[in-house]
């Protein structure tokens, strides 16, 4: 592996460093005593000296204020494998592989790595990379991370599974590590683009920490997770250094002087949590904050109209709906009656006729443009397409309430049936109007819908314990490749192995699991590639799930920065350009 | 003396006007009072025949259609239909969802008040007639009810129960007794006093027929007071519930989840989704305030001096 520009901004042609006039906090006002507020309420006696500068043309501090739809629960980078902790963990701690905003994989503290046998990856650091706090990184820090990851307790969601098969960790060298593990892992780089790296010394271990399975040694006593809303504690190698976390109110990050990287180009970063779309869109409106993520669709051309730009990117996430597929002496399908308002004597969704009716009767094209405002893509497979593994044109299945409603016939429920949409409504875009523009075309070919809707966390618990026959929600793969989805969606629901664990449908197609599972034991990407690329379209014959569309991700900016939309949906500091 | 000439030459004495038609005279000399009555009835009316004078029913998914979501006021949909208040995001008539929004929160709030009344009655009467430990602790628990905001009791309930229009219902309830049962105990203390309720006792009449037949009915005064302006509080609180996402079923919309459908949209300037509903509930409240206030006033022999 080759070492290119970190981060490299293609756009950007000018070095924003050296250019005054780029600067935010003096980009001149815009018309509005609101926004002029908002500058002299943040800047404080800074603001006269910003308006000096603009004449003299002297360097002066550089703030970026983002609002976020989602907080971060933690600053510590292994408590929550969540969207929100993993943007912010990205900021202060890096990990030895990183995700180019295309979800390549790009060498972050690792300069390059080499599968040495089909168990054992060798990993090459880079050298002379300090932390926050002046110590150098070492293999040392490497180890204790993996260490220290099982360990966290109450994780609601936990990294320990990327750590789990590793059997040895050793260091040959401070600037080598050598993981071995109990099975073949192609995908371990992938994997280790989740795990920031954190300091041995700065968590209370300054000797040399041996890894062993199942316990390590030289470990002190590391930090609980609340600890990490101290500075000295959340010591990285990233960007930013945390200056301040305040649950519920903000989080503030300073730039990270010794950073080996392209210098970070804003000198405070606040996150400010503003859960409502409404209230986001205002506070970008009103100048009280320069960035915010995905405003709601229907105000984009407003935000466009006042002269902010606005950025949007195809995301890995996509929006479906799980059909239980389940059936057994002491199990009833929950949510779904005959069209009399009697309970049926079999589970209908498990004949493939009834679930190609349900996915035949939704017209994409009518959600992608007038729920999502033209702001999605309607989507065939689990990931679109050029993400690894998946397939380029793959069918998208086409709208046809005649065919829909003749297939439900043919499975003998002329009348249709009556079932219940689980939603949660307010996790993913709009996500209670697509459930219920759903229930409106399915009514219209005969199955009678209902809406159950629910906050998130209420919604995902009732979820899991698989109290919908029929549920809307979203996945994102993580990896940025097709494995990561039909593992935990479509593979056969077995919580022994964790495989299928979000697969509530609880859909099984022993033929796709054997490829899929083969596929993620192949070290030749092309032939992986090529193996996902038949599970995926061997499973989608089958109408596992109704896929529905991809979420498009959107940022707004305030003028003079610009936000480079990437494909995880995260928002990060680092990838927000200054601009004329 | 004969009696027959009497009879004939003095005018038969007239019955005295009944209690009810001197107040309801008194009712109509505030011209204020007359309008929210007659604004009152025609809602009521126009939301018991909702499924017959509304063009769409929203509640029927299959009559609705995305392709016609969010068109304004006059806007005319692709099957040719004319939306005379335009459409929210899932295509529904807004003059239609009004129309059956408001059955939602005139019945959820007439049917938790007529529940929360009885029950509030039935306790205040028993209270105030019992007198000692039954009566401080029933006021004590109304004491604690009040001192809680009616809305956080309302949304713990509808939180633990679930959405829909019986699990309202019963919320409104629970927090809706406590006046009631305030009102009827400070009334029945003073009537029990009085001279019929002495007689009735004498009689040794049973104590179920003392209390409901003889101090109840004379309670009631006050009642129909409070009952009146609950109504529109019911119909605030509802809206509110619905608002917050813990009311009524979203594919049942009354108005306060019309509103907050809307809410979306406002920063957008589609502000016909959450204007009109929101003005169909300011009105109706209103209109029942006047009514109350008047009531009251009518009711009230010492506000009229």
């Amino acid at each position: 592996m080759g070492d290119p520009p970190r981060r490299a901004p293609p756009a950007l042609s000018r070095n924003p460093l050296t250019d005054p006039r780029m600067t935010l906090a003096c980009s001149p006002p815009t018309s509005t005593p609101v926004r002029r507020a908002g500058i002299r309420r943040s800047a404080g006696p800074a603001a006269l000296a910003c308006l000096l500068a603009l004449g003299a043309g002297s360097a002066q501090a550089r703030d970026l204020r983002m609002g976020l739809s989602a907080e971060p629960t933690s600053v510590d980078p292994h408590f929550h494998n969540l969207g929100p902790n993993n943007a912010l963990r990205r900021h202060i701690f890096e990990g030895l592989i990183d995700n180019d905003p295309e979800m390549k994989l790009i060498p972050a503290l690792a300069l390059s790595w080499t599968a040495r046998d089909d168990r054992t990856w060798e990993f090459k650091l880079r050298p002379d990379v300090r932390f926050s706090d002046g110590s150098p990184f070492t293999a040392n820090d490497v180890i204790y991370t993996f260490c220290r990851v099982p360990l966290v307790e109450n994780s609601p969601s936990s990294f320990a599974t990327f750590v789990k098969p590793f059997t040895a960790v050793e260091a040959p060298d401070p600037l080598t590590v050598v993981i071995k593990t109990d099975r073949p892992l192609p995908l371990l780089p992938n994997n280790l683009t989740a795990i920031g790296l954190l300091s041995a010394k700065a968590s209370g271990a300054p000797g040399a920490v041996t890894f062993a399975q199942g316990g390590c040694s030289g470990m002190g006593t590391p930090p609980k997770s609340t600890d990490f809303a101290n500075p000295k504690v959340a010591v990285g190698t990233g960007p930013y250094a945390l200056k301040e976390y305040v649950r519920g109110t903000q989080v503030v990050l300073t730039k990270n002087p010794a950073y080996w990287g392209r210098p970070a180009t804003f000198d405070t970063v606040t996150m400010k949590p503003i859960p409502s779309t409404g209230p986001r869109v205002a506070a970008l409106l009103a100048g009280d904050v320069d960035l915010i993520e995905s405003p709601a669709i229907q105000d984009l051309p407003r935000i466009e109209g006042a002269g902010f730009s606005v950025a949007k990117g195809l995301s890995n996430r996509i929006i479906y709906i799980h059909l239980d597929q389940f059936d057994g002496p002491d199990w009833k399908t929950p949510t779904i009656r005959g069209a009399d308002g009697k309970p049926l004597p079999a589970n209908p969704l498990r004949d493939v006729r009834v679930r190609e009716a349900l996915s035949k009767a939704i017209d994409r094209k009518a959600i992608v443009e007038r729920v999502m405002g033209g702001v999605a893509q309607a989507a065939g497979e689990l990931l679109p397409f050029p993400l690894s593994g998946t397939t380029q044109g793959f069918p998208v299945v086409p709208y046809d309430p005649k065919a829909a409603k003749e297939l439900l016939a043919q499975a003998g429920y002329p009348n249709g049936f009556e079932i219940t949409l689980g939603t949660p409504n307010d996790r993913y875009v709009n996500d209670e109007k697509i459930a219920q523009v759903v229930a409106q075309m399915w009514t219209r070919i005969g199955v009678k819908t209902g809406i159950d809707a629910a906050t998130a966390s209420t919604f995902f618990t009732r979820r899991n314990a698989f109290a919908f026959s029929a549920y809307l929600a979203g996945w994102g793969a993580d990896s940025g490749e097709l494995s990561n989805s039909l593992n935990s969606l479509l593979l056969c629901f077995d919580p022994a192995t964790g495989r299928g664990f979000t697969n509530r449908g609880r859909y099984c197609n022993r033929e796709v699991d054997r490829l899929t599972i083969e596929a993620m034991g192949t070290f030749d990407a092309q032939k992986r590639e090529a193996l996902l690329r038949q599970a995926s379209a061997l499973a989608m014959q089958d109408y596992p799930l109704i896929p529905l569309h991809f979420e498009v991700s959107t940022w707004a900016t305030a003028k003079g920065l610009r936000y480079r939309p990437r494909i995880d949906q995260y928002t990060l500091a680092m990838d927000v350009e200054v601009v004329k | 003396m004969s009696a027959a000439p009497a009879v004939a030459a003095e005018p038969v004495p007239k019955k005295p006007e009944p209690v009810w038609r001197a107040q309801g005279r008194a009712f109509f000399r505030a011209p204020g009072a007359s309008l929210g009555l007659a604004v009152l009835v025609a809602v009521a009316l126009a939301a018991l025949f909702a499924p017959w004078i509304a063009p769409q029913n929203p509640y029927d998914l299959a009559s609705l259609d995305v392709m016609d979501a969010t068109l304004p006021p006059g806007g005319e949909g692709f099957s040719g239909a004319v939306y005379r208040l335009g459409t929210d995001a899932q295509g529904r008539d807004m003059l239609s969802a009004i129309l059956y929004g408001l059955r939602v929160s005139l019945v959820v709030s007439l049917t938790a008040t007529v529940v929360a009344a009885s029950l509030g009655a039935c306790l205040g009467v028993l209270s105030a007639n019992a007198g000692g430990r039954l009566d401080a602790a029933l006021m004590r628990l109304v004491d604690l009810q009040l001192s809680f905001p009616a809305i956080l009791i309302a949304l713990v309930l509808l939180a633990a129960f679930g959405r829909g229009i019986d699990k309202v219902i019963i919320a409104l309830v629970a927090v809706q007794w406590a006046y009631y049962a305030r009102a009827i105990r400070a009334q029945a203390l003073v009537e029990r006093r009085r001279d019929y309720m002495e007689a009735a006792r004498a009689l040794a009449l049973p104590r179920a027929s003392l209390l409901f037949r003889h101090l109840l009915p004379n309670c009631l005064a006050p009642v129909i007071v409070v009952a009146t302006m609950q109504v529109a509080h019911a119909i605030a609180l509802e809206a509110t519930l619905s608002f917050l996402g813990v009311g009524v079923p979203v594919t049942e919309p009354s108005l306060g989840l019309l509103i907050k459908n809307g809410y979306d949209y406002l920063l957008s300037g589609k502000y016909w989704i959450s204007t009109f509903p929101g003005l169909a509930l300011v009105v109706v409240i209103v209109a029942i305030n006047l009514v109350g206030d008047r009531l009251r006033d009518v009711l009230n022999p010492r506000l009229a001096a």
